[in-house]
């Protein structure tokens, strides 16, 4: 019902047609110059796929009143020839920040700058001249014009790109709502300063707009509440979200993509994506989500390879994206999704770029219908744009040939029935010419070649011939020079010319300066002139990698039914200890069996690993890596709201180089830059997979805090001290608290002006209630103290201290309390907190009975766990114990030791084999296993290496060899 | 009775307390003779001895054998079962020049203006540095603070890392002339400090010239210039220069410049040595690497790749020493980049020497330390196995025969809060 109101009143907004003023005054003179045309001998593609050979086209003020090729011409029409020309309808641009000013000065209806939803384009819309001449050059004759500032930016309109009043261009007003997830410099740069810090900002706007409906809703059914706020930004996202308006989302690469529709699944929005160019990458989980996408056509330049040094630098990761982008369009085409394409960051290439997509595989009538059809549908204008037929608007593209072909040129764009002229009329002085008259030349052949822009020439007489030193043309006149001594006259002659059709009448200056009249007819015509030979180059065979990069996979390693690891020594780090010349058997992922002579199932993988030595897969409880966009959202004290699962990267080459390292799981945290930070993520490393493939879901969720330096280091931000660092972090657990009895006292009533839903305080108040560990980065005792007792104030246990560098005075606190510690082996002494960092930090906590763990906080570090373990036995930790603190003590912190950390029947099956003791220096792990699935195997290792490095040069030296071409038709 | 043992045992605490809460105290110098038997002595110039004796008379080693005669009034030390290694030499570190890098006050590394040459790293060794018996009591006895930052950054020294006093602390002074080649990140900058560099060899050498016209009077009187008079030796040949340079272009014309200008040269980098291991061998450079654990360069290298540059020299021939993390507080951890090494390919053996005799002899110090050798200062350890495992315990080290005390600021504090807790009963 809603949705048909809707139509019903865009479709009377649509001004239907040319554009003429209606209420506007007419000074002066009327102009009543008819507007009719007939295109006549075209070839008009009406829409994809449907062309009309040697066609007529009528045009009646703005509007096509007849096509085809049985059309009377009607006897007020301009007949225009169109032989030879294509005719196509005009395009429409779906991502443009067109006619659109700056944001100066602008009044902040939200209280975040970032948050426009109530920016009306088309009350702010001024054409712009230049930006709408360089799209109709490009074939565009309209678009959807964003506002392009801010997280939640505001309405989109529809606007022609012909001239005239705003108020003339508009075609469907504010009706669709943009998002981004990439902040505005310009307006501010507070909060969020993050990725996971925009994503919770939309979040709790999108919740607050639900939360302003109803609170208004039962202040005007009792008027003795407390008044809500007026805010129009969230009044208009409100209304946008009860009117299913469209939002148009920017993704700036595929993991957002995938980002944004979660987020429009969690609150029912109506999404189309502006994608980036690499959705290629993850074709199949966008294949998935079916959402329309609105495609950029930017390719990237090849890699800087001019020197080795340059070219050392270069990723596989850059290589291959050079040369699957084009392949995106097409991809995305094949896949079956609605595409819309934009000329969105091409600059004046999205025609060459679109003829190179055409080139690697997008379908000449797909490309079409993303510019006309698809869009127009989108947008709700179909009844007037996107195809060529009778009642439709003349908006309409004159190409000389194949437009999607590369030697085409748009010649004219029509809008609204106005002619723009794109090729400009450069006359063609090209051919051969007879001179009559002039200082002897009478006879002489001027033959000139060339392109339009840059001409070259000789002129022949009786047999001896010259190059012409000069030839140009000038304001409709050649302009020629050439030495006339080699033709058998005397010194250098000087002539121009006015050019018509075919006939030329000039003026020269020959020898001694005598001045003459010349003419010449041209005797034969311009020749084409030969295209820019393009030998299409074979296309590459390069494998399918997830990630599409370095050592990605083509698919996930395979999970056998039965792996028997055999005569190992096996670290269980459960109450089986270390077992030797022992076996253990895996069956679908999870380890089945642990003992001696174990009999191997039928069809079972068996691992001989006499001598070698097997371990649970390592964890580390502390990392910072896979984490896009920002790792700390430093916009404000309390960012709890944050989750970094909003914002992890899997398709990072460092996954795999923790595997290799034994890695399989690891906590992913928000930085320390606050006192209350973000939510973290525990993941395995599922190399290949997606953020949602690598995390382990019933992890215990978690929340970051912070204490001591990191947090009072920000200027002009409260706390600065450890004094107001414990007194934010009370007051914040002190307003979860209050809010959680208010929402629970509003959920059972439901009297009043409803509780808004706070993203920042519900985790908190998860901790509180014990639903979710606290970590908390500290170095000094006296901060891990003062967290003990506000946690003990609040009734709840500390999980544990990050770094806890002088946990070792206090271990009995932390004991007595129940808290952890994550600890270093040896950082000491690079800040002050961390001067008294001891060696023995871990072992004095470990004897005192505090679940201890050590952890890298760096992604390099964290390859080598087991070295970091095996510096604790120095201080006297037993080798089991230096174990547990990289498997089963870290699996136990994160609330995964039910799965994995030992290697115990029932659990998954997360192991790594070693060529040697675990703990030695001199070992590294020969397999890493996680979930019973083979990430890491030294042996395929190199051969990945050597893939990698095949598919390195293979693409090395395809752009080497397009440079080089480049190059050669440079010099001809 | 019965009173009185409580009331010694509570003075003993607080005796030993005091002890704990203080720095460590450095050794007196070598009363009386010393052997060291039963051991396994890891010689590193010499092999491997079982079952050996060592034997240090005033401070130096007299004789290292199987079958060594022990001096008269000797005191015994019992190493069966243990190990006996050289102590272990970091090459290039800010030991004793900073104690908190984030404090600047706590920091004396970089001077004023590019060029430094006549600076002295061991005036500013501070001897009571908390890291100093943290590198002592790890086995890291011999350390090369090193001024950085300027072009030309003066002169490192050798240390020694237990003493009173720096002077006493200085094993060598001025072994070498620390040189930052400049980035090339920016053309015009590179261009000016390359200059820079040449107008100060040119200068210093037409100082040379003036002084040693006006010594042999053959010249008028000069007068002295301080900055120019410190590079007398590095003109002679005397002083290598020690030329850091991390990126291989940088390798290649510090390595092209040096040679023209004639100068005993040493390398200081990291990864990109490998690539020009060839060209670094051919010219007999030796090379000092900041430090092994870490990433691969680039992202299509194997993830193995960092850890192979020592494997990388030592298969092209080219003579080097692993000077692990420069970080004061980090001394301690030079036995693990030569163990990284290893575990990636390195003969242990290499590894050893990357740390001992080979940093020695890039140092011109190798006189003195790097090996167990007769005529050598006994700067050695005593440990229950091979440095290069992180596991591996130290007993007991020594510095020219002095038996250092083996108390740092992580036993202290450990011991400290250790009894925090046993008072508690935990």
């Amino acid at each position: 019902m809603k949705r048909l109101h809707l139509f019903l009143v865009f479709t009377l907004l649509i001004l239907h047609g040319a554009v003429f003023s209606q209420t506007a005054r007419q000074f002066g003179l009327r102009q009543n110059t008819p507007q009719v045309f007939a295109f006549t001998n075209a070839d008009i593609v009406t829409e994809p796929g449907r062309i009309q050979s040697n066609a007529t086209l009528v045009i009646r003020d703005g509007i096509i009143e007849a096509i085809g090729r049985r059309v009377d011409i009607p006897a007020d029409a301009t007949v225009i020839d169109m032989t030879g020309k294509t005719i196509y309808p005009g395009f429409i641009d779906m991502f443009a920040n067109y006619g659109l000013p700056q944001p100066e000065g602008e009044e902040h209806i939200h209280w975040n700058a970032q948050i426009r939803s109530h920016y009306s384009s088309a009350k702010n819309f001024r054409p712009d001249a230049d930006k709408s001449s360089n799209l109709r050059s490009q074939g565009f004759v309209a678009v959807h014009t964003l506002p392009e500032h801010g997280l939640l930016s505001g309405y989109g309109s529809v606007t022609s790109l012909g001239e005239g009043e705003a108020n003339h261009q508009i075609i469907r007003p504010d009706f669709t709502q943009a998002l981004s997830f990439r902040r505005s410099m310009a307006m501010g740069r507070g909060y969020p300063t993050s990725g996971m810090g925009t994503v919770a900002l939309v979040r709790q706007t999108m919740y607050d707009a639900d939360w302003y409906a109803e609170a208004h809703n039962a202040f005007s059914a009792n008027r003795t509440l407390q008044r809500p706020e007026t805010n129009h930004a969230l009044e208009a996202l409100s209304l946008a979200r009860q009117q299913s308006v469209p939002f148009v989302v920017e993704a700036e690469n595929e993991l957002w993509f995938l980002k944004a529709i979660e987020i429009a699944d969690e609150f029912g929005l109506n999404i189309w994506v502006r994608g980036s160019g690499r959705e290629y990458r993850r074709l199949d989980a966008i294949r998935q989500t079916g959402k329309p996408i609105i495609l950029p056509i930017n390719f990237p330049s090849a890699p800087n390879l001019a020197t080795p040094e340059q070219s050392m630098n270069v990723s596989l990761e850059a290589l291959r994206h050079w040369y699957l982008a084009p392949e995106n369009p097409s991809k995305i085409a094949q896949a079956g999704l609605t595409m819309a394409l934009t000329a969105h960051g091409s600059g004046d290439q999205f025609m060459k770029n679109l003829r190179t997509a055409v080139e690697r595989g997008l379908k000449k009538e797909d490309a079409l219908a993303a510019l006309t059809t698809t869009p127009a549908r989108l947008l709700g204008i179909s009844d007037s744009y996107g195809s060529l037929s009778r009642g439709k608007v003349a908006s309409f593209i004159i190409a000389d040939g194949d437009i999607f072909e590369q030697q085409s040129n748009i010649e004219q764009v029509w809008i609204d029935g106005k002619k723009f002229q794109i090729k400009p009329l450069r006359d063609d002085a090209r051919g051969k010419w007879l001179v009559q008259g002039g200082e002897g030349l009478g006879g002489a052949i001027v033959h000139i070649e060339g392109t339009t822009d840059r001409l070259r020439g000789t002129i022949t007489l009786e047999e001896k011939s010259t190059r012409l030193i000069r030839v140009r043309m000038e304001n409709n006149r050649l302009v020629l020079a050439f030495s006339a001594d080699s033709l058998g006259l005397q010194g250098v002659y000087r002539m121009s010319a006015n050019l018509a059709e075919n006939e030329l009448l000039g003026v020269g200056e020959g020898h001694q300066s005598n001045y003459f009249a010349w003419s010449a007819n041209r005797t034969e015509p311009a020749r084409a002139e030969q295209q820019r030979q393009r030998t299409p180059k074979s296309p590459l065979q390069l494998p399918t990698r997830y990630p599409s990069m370095e050592f990605g996979l083509a698919s996930q390693p395979e999970q056998v039914r039965n792996v028997l690891i055999r005569n190992a020594t096996i670290w269980t780090q459960g109450p089986e200890g270390i077992m030797e010349n022992a076996d253990m058997l895996v069956t679908n992922g999870k380890i089945a069996q642990l003992g001696y002579n174990i009999a191997a199932p039928r069809g079972a993988v068996i691992i001989d690993a006499a001598g070698r030595h097997v371990t649970p897969g390592l964890i580390d409880p502390h990392i910072h890596a896979s984490i896009a966009a920002g790792v700390n959202e430093t916009g404000d004290a309390i960012t709890s709201e944050t989750r970094i699962t909003d914002v992890m990267d899997g398709d990072n080459v460092w996954i795999y180089r923790l595997l290799a390292g034994g890695i399989t799981s690891a906590t992913l945290f928000h930085g320390s830059a606050n006192p209350i930070g973000g939510q973290n993520a525990v993941i395995k490393m599922r190399w290949g997979l997606l953020p949602d493939g690598l995390l382990i879901e019933d992890a215990t969720p978690g929340l970051k805090m912070a204490l001591g330096e990191n947090v009072k280091r920000s200027m002009g931000r409260y706390p600065s001290s450890r004094q107001g660092t414990e007194q934010i972090i009370r007051d914040a657990f002190q307003a979860a608290v209050e809010y959680g009895e208010a929402r629970e006292r509003w959920t059972r009533n439901r009297s009043g002006i409803p509780v808004r839903r706070d993203l920042t305080l519900e985790p908190i108040l998860e901790v509180i209630k014990g639903d979710r560990l606290a970590y908390v980065h500290a170095y000094r005792q006296d901060e891990m103290l003062m967290m003990l007792r506000v946690a003990e104030d609040f009734g709840f246990t500390v999980g544990t201290f990050e770094h806890g560098l002088e946990g070792y005075k206090i271990a009995d606190e932390l004991r007595e309390h129940g808290a952890a510690a994550v600890v270093w082996s040896d950082w000491s002494a690079f800040k002050v907190e961390s001067y008294d960092g001891i060696l023995h930090n871990a072992k004095l906590l470990n004897d005192v009975g505090v679940l201890t763990t050590l952890h890298s906080d760096n992604t390099q570090l964290s390859t080598r766990m087991n070295w970091e373990a095996a510096k604790t036995m120095r201080t006297g930790v037993s080798e089991i114990d230096a174990m547990n603190f990289i498997t089963l003590n870290p699996a136990k912190v994160m609330g995964i030791d039910h799965r994995t950390g030992s290697l115990e029947p029932g659990k998954d099956a997360d192991f790594v084999i070693w060529n040697g003791h675990p703990m030695s220096t001199f070992s590294t792990p020969d397999q890493t296993w996680v979930d019973g699935r083979k990430y890491f195997d030294r042996d395929e290792d190199m051969v990945l290496r050597e893939q990698v490095k095949q598919e390195r040069a293979l693409l090395i030296s395809r752009i080497l060899e397009e440079q080089q071409a480049a190059m050669r038709n440079d010099q001809e | 009775m019965s009173s009185i043992i409580p009331k010694i045992f509570l003075l003993l605490s607080i005796f030993l307390y005091s002890t704990w809460v203080q720095a460590q105290t450095p050794a007196p110098p070598q009363q009386q003779p010393i052997a060291i038997t039963g051991g396994t002595i890891h010689t590193v110039s010499h092999g491997v001895i079982e079952n050996g004796t060592i034997v240090i008379e005033n401070g130096k080693i007299t004789a290292v054998g199987a079958n060594v005669e022990i001096p008269a009034g000797a005191e015994n030390i019992d190493a069966r079962g243990k190990h006996i290694y050289p102590g272990l030499i970091h090459g290039r570190t800010t030991l004793g020049l900073t104690e908190i890098s984030r404090i600047a006050e706590s920091t004396d590394l970089t001077e004023d203006g590019n060029i430094n040459p006549n600076i002295r790293a061991q005036v500013a060794f501070h001897p009571i540095s908390e890291h100093i018996p943290v590198a002592a009591v790890n086995g890291v006895l011999t350390v090369v603070p090193t001024p950085t930052g300027s072009l030309i950054a003066g002169k490192p020294a050798a240390m020694m890392t237990d003493g009173w006093t720096w002077e006493q602390m200085t094993l060598r002074e001025g072994v070498g002339m620390s040189i930052n080649w400049p980035s090339l990140q920016n053309p015009s900058s590179y261009r000016q400090a390359i200059d820079e560099l040449q107008q100060a060899f040119d200068d210093a050498r037409r100082y040379k010239q003036a002084r040693e016209a006006m010594k042999s009077g053959q010249g008028p009187n000069h007068n002295v210039d301080i900055r120019w008079e410190a590079m007398i030796p590095v003109l002679k040949g005397e002083m290598p220069v020690l030329v850091s340079a991390g990126d291989l272009r940088q390798i290649q014309a510090a390595l092209a410049w040096t040679e023209k200008e004639g100068l005993n040269t040493v390398l200081v980098g990291d990864r990109d040595m490998d690539i020009v291991a060839e060209q670094l061998a051919a010219k007999n450079i030796p090379v000092i690497l900041t430090g092994v654990i870490g990433g691969p360069n680039h992202q299509w290298q194997g993830y193995d790749e960092g850890y192979k540059t020592p494997l990388r020299l030592y298969e092209a021939g080219v003579t080097f020493c692993i000077a692990g993390d420069a970080s004061a507080a980090y001394a301690l951890r030079l036995p693990h980049h030569a163990a990284s090494a290893v575990a990636f390919g390195l003969p242990e053996a290499e590894g050893l020497k990357s740390v001992t005799i080979n940093a020695a002899k890039i140092l011109g110090i190798d006189d003195l330390v790097g090996s167990i050798e007769t005529g050598k200062d006994a700067t050695i350890m005593i440990t229950n196995g091979s440095p290069l495992q992180m596991w591996t315990e130290i007993d007991q080290v020594f510095i020219r025969g002095r038996k250092i005390d083996m108390t740092d600021k992580h036993n202290r504090l450990y011991e400290h809060y250790k009894e925090k807790h046993r008072q508690e009963s935990l």
